[in-house]
């Protein structure tokens, strides 16, 4: 039943998106990913919730990849109608990582972006309160760093 | 006629006697409560981040601690199944029966601690010592199973790590007829209560279309309405074979967010009635290979509190290139603020423990 | 000198009246009537909550475990928060207990032949006065002023926010109570305690005006702060109300202070409701024994009625409260007045003692 689904919405997401659209596959039933341009990110995500029905976000996750030079950041977002799972991925450069927040989008997304914001230091622009979540008040990150990217070591004594 | 409204900042901070280590800041006027900001990260301990200087083995206990104390096996349960779905192995028939009896016994016990929580935010002690004590007869079944009553580490990659014991069946059936007995008293003493019913219905009413548009999960969402489950959504393990309902409740108030975690408790008691019967005989572990290979998997496990979900990327090592806990009380978290706006101040608790917050689960 | 000193320290008058101060129904008694109501009160709420409760220390059954916890508390340090207002916040602790053992000591407890050595209305109380239940009732209203006293000089927004509560929950009940009782003042037609409780002799006021009784103890729990009317105190929205700050020997004494009006409230609607003293003769005591033995009796088992209820309820929000004593208590109040009055119009003697002499 539900392999009929994914490749419906790969074919729905491949016109829909277009231009916006990188790369887009099914990795097994009930998940699939999709990985979009960062500047098209905000339509891309208003299409997915609007007309495929992607409408329960799970996660906000960003891995960094210093070799590439980029950080990766992935949106989960679960279909209530449809029970798939999609992963939307953009980019960010490691520099200056910026991305367009998705919060107006779902709204769920809030302390998700919050924490990765802090994490990892990617800015979302967009979002109403970029403040520290998890991490002490006192935290300054110009002198000791984002916690979550690879150059950011943990002293094990 | 622009008067201004004199606000006072309380700081509910990590030391209160309801909060757990969580800390409000909330705008006060008189006694209704204008804005709450949840200030966490208090219990903060980094385990994302811990993760990835362990090997995967190493990685199990570790995961466990992001809340161990309530729901263990909900907890630990989707991160070797991460690893399963990534290395492509399949577990043996008995140990995903034992994982499921594990996992619901957990369920149960974490349950009766949620209600024991919502109990005492409205003040009522003796429902407190009722549902912890009868938490305890869960607590030694688990210790029978694993030797340890909260910090189980059962499940491990490829199987579980114990069998069960001689006279596990016996006493399991036992205990769990006498705790259905028991969630009758519950449901005089608590649920048709007069005076809990006057604090806790139409109190925080959080319409379906909010929940799904805020991601809640768990008995929170199916207390909003909504029928999403990940054991039917998606199912795991043996659920596919079990035979058992999903409640969902219609006033979406704090009321029904107790009541479903009750009739939550008597899902999962008929659940491990049926896994008991139908256990099959056979290894409890699978052989799995040294490393995983390149790729990454999403796996969904519905632990007691809502969907817990772990996004795991390897690079074909033996340390994770980056694990990601999605827990399901920082998914609620946003109800928190959403929910507490006007209300008055003694509503505050009870949203809050009615949305089953856990600090540690929050923070990670 | 000295011979007149010992001449009066073994004098009748004054050994009645060291009797009735210090042993009963004064210091002795209540400071007696606290410890067992803590540890009846714990041992209680733990047979419901399916435990046991306080067990080693004692002789039996941990009777002992209140001394222990007031040894605690006592020899721990007393805090005073650098910018509370030290004069008040340390004056609360000692008049609140000194408030409470003043609202019982107007309360006659059993009748006696002698009144401190001379002829004079013969009862067991320290100080016998004819307006004596306005005298209590006079009392009962000071003890809103010495929360809020506390909850503003502890400079601690909890406290606060505990004492406003506080406040207005109990200036809120003390409208119903009064009217409930104007009932029984109405019926017996004088405010002398001792009298009511001797006008019960054939009927009890718990039968004849039972709206009355159920206003007045609903109220008189509201009074106290008992659950389910626990909001100043023990809450936890509002850590512990307006007693937060107090540590050590101070928090000893507002808990003390609690239990000492659980202490005048058992015993004034004893006076007013449950025949006082009166009861069936009891085989082996001559009749003042049974006097007294009947109204500890009585007192012991309302203290455990109102103590259940801590155990039954949870808690109400204060609007809630607020709106259940409009709407419920103050018209049944003013219904059961209404009945009196009408039960006076029509000559009724057997439910009014004023009338029938």
């Amino acid at each position: 039943m539900h392999r009929g689904v994914e490749e419906e919405l790969l074919k729905a997401i491949k016109e829909g998106l277009a231009d916006a659209l990188v790369e887009a596959k099914v990795w097994r039933p009930q998940r699939i990913e999709v990985r979009v341009k960062a500047e098209k990110l905000i339509e891309a995500a208003r299409f997915l919730r609007d007309k495929l029905g992607f409408d329960h976000i799970a996660a906000v996750t960003g891995v960094d990849y210093p070799e590439k030079r980029m950080i990766e950041v992935i949106y989960h977002v679960w279909s209530t109608g449809r029970m798939v799972m999609l992963a939307l991925k953009t980019e960010a450069s490691r520099d200056k990582p910026s991305l367009p927040s998705l919060v107006n989008v779902w709204e769920g997304a809030l302390y998700h972006e919050r924490e990765t914001h802090e994490m990892l230091g990617v800015n979302f622009e967009g979002h109403p309160n970029l403040s520290l979540l998890l991490l002490p008040e006192d935290w300054d990150w110009s002198s000791k760093g984002y916690p979550l990217r690879k150059d950011f070591v943990l002293k094990e004594e | 006629m622009g008067s201004k409204v004199e606000a006072m900042t309380l700081s509910m901070g990590p030391q209160h006697p309801i909060t757990g280590h969580f800390r409000f800041i909330l705008e006060i006027d008189g006694d209704i409560v204008l804005k709450l900001e949840p200030d966490i990260g208090y219990t903060h301990r980094g385990i994302e981040k811990v993760a990835e200087y362990r090997t995967y083995i190493q990685n199990l206990p570790v995961v466990e601690r992001v809340n161990s104390y309530c729901d263990s096996m909900g907890t630990l349960l989707g991160y070797p199944r991460v690893l399963e779905e990534l290395m492509g192995i399949e577990v043996p028939e008995r140990a995903k029966y034992l994982r499921v009896i594990a996992a619901e016994l957990n369920r149960i016990a974490s349950h009766l601690y949620a209600i024991c929580l919502v109990a005492i935010s409205t003040g009522f002690e003796t429902m407190l010592m009722w549902t912890i004590n009868d938490r305890e007869l869960i607590l030694d079944l688990l210790e029978m199973l694993t030797g340890q009553r909260i910090t189980l580490t059962y499940p491990t990659v490829g199987g579980v790590r114990y069998d069960l014991p001689q006279a596990f069946k016996e006493e399991a059936l036992k205990r769990l007829s006498y705790l259905e007995r028991r969630l009758e008293d519950y449901r005089k003493m608590m649920l048709e209560n007069h005076t809990f019913k006057m604090r806790t219905q139409g109190v925080g009413v959080l319409k379906p279309s909010d929940a799904i548009r805020l991601g809640i999960v768990g008995p929170n969402l199916r207390a909003s309405g909504v029928k999403a489950d990940v054991r039917k959504d998606e199912p795991y393990e043996v659920y596919d074979r079990m035979d058992f309902e999903i409640p969902v409740l219609k006033n979406w108030d704090c009321y029904d967010r107790a009541l479903i975690r009750a009739l939550e408790i008597e899902q999962s008691i008929r659940i491990v009635k049926q896994a008991l019967k139908e256990l099959p005989e056979g290894p409890i572990r699978a052989r799995i290979p040294p490393l995983p290979p390149k790729g990454e998997a999403y796996s969904r496990v519905e632990a007691a509190r809502g969907e817990f979900g772990y996004y795991l990327v390897s690079d074909g090592k033996d340390k994770p290139y980056r694990l990601r806990i999605v827990s399901p009380s920082f998914r609620n978290l946003i109800a928190l603020p959403f929910l507490c706006r006007n209300v008055p101040l003694a509503d505050v608790p009870i949203i809050y423990i009615s949305l089953d917050l856990i600090p540690l689960d929050v923070d990670r | 000198m000295l011979m007149d000193i010992l001449a009066f320290l073994t004098s009748p008058r004054f050994i009645e009246a060291f009797l009735r101060v210090i042993v009963f129904p004064g210091t002795l008694f209540t400071l007696l009537y606290a410890i067992l109501a803590v540890w009846g009160e714990r041992k209680l709420h733990a047979r419901v909550h399916l435990r046991i409760g306080p067990l080693h220390i004692g002789p039996i059954m941990g009777l002992f475990q209140v001394i222990a916890d007031f040894v605690k508390l006592v020899q721990k340090e007393i805090i005073v928060p650098r910018a509370a207002h030290r004069f008040i916040y340390n004056f609360v602790p000692l008049a609140a207990p000194i408030l409470a053992a003043m609202s019982f000591a107007f309360i006659p407890c059993a009748p006696y032949p002698f009144y401190y050595g001379r002829p004079g209305p013969p009862y067991w109380v320290i100080y016998y006065t004819d307006l004596s239940l306005l005298v209590v009732l006079a009392l009962f209203s000071l003890r809103p002023l010495l929360m809020i006293g506390a909850g503003w000089a502890s400079n601690n927004k909890y406290s606060t926010l505990g004492a406003l509560r506080a406040a207005l929950q109990l200036f809120a009940y003390e409208v119903p109570l009064i009217i409930a009782l104007a009932g029984i003042v109405i019926a017996v037609g004088t405010f002398d305690l001792a009298r009511i409780a001797e006008s019960q002799l054939v009927v009890w006021f718990i039968l004849t005006q039972p709206l009355g009784f159920i206003v007045a103890l609903i109220a008189m729990m509201a009074e106290l702060g008992r659950r389910p009317f626990d909001i100043p105190l023990a809450e936890q929205e509002v850590v512990f109300g307006w007693p937060t700050e107090y540590t050590g020997a101070q928090f000893a004494l507002v808990m003390m202070s609690e239990y000492l009006d659980l202490c005048a409230v058992s015993a004034l609607i004893t006076i007013l409701y449950l025949g006082g003293w009166y009861g069936p003769v009891v085989p082996f005591l001559p009749p003042q024994a049974s006097y007294v033995f009947w109204f500890l009796f009585k007192v012991a088992v309302l203290t455990i009625i109102i103590m259940l209820g801590r155990a039954v309820f949870p808690r109400l929000r204060i609007d809630q409260l607020l709106k259940a004593g409009w709407t419920w208590l103050i018209p049944l109040a003013l219904l059961q007045v209404i009945i009196v009055l009408l039960e006076v119009d029509a000559n009724m003697s057997w439910c009014i003692p004023a009338i029938a002499g």
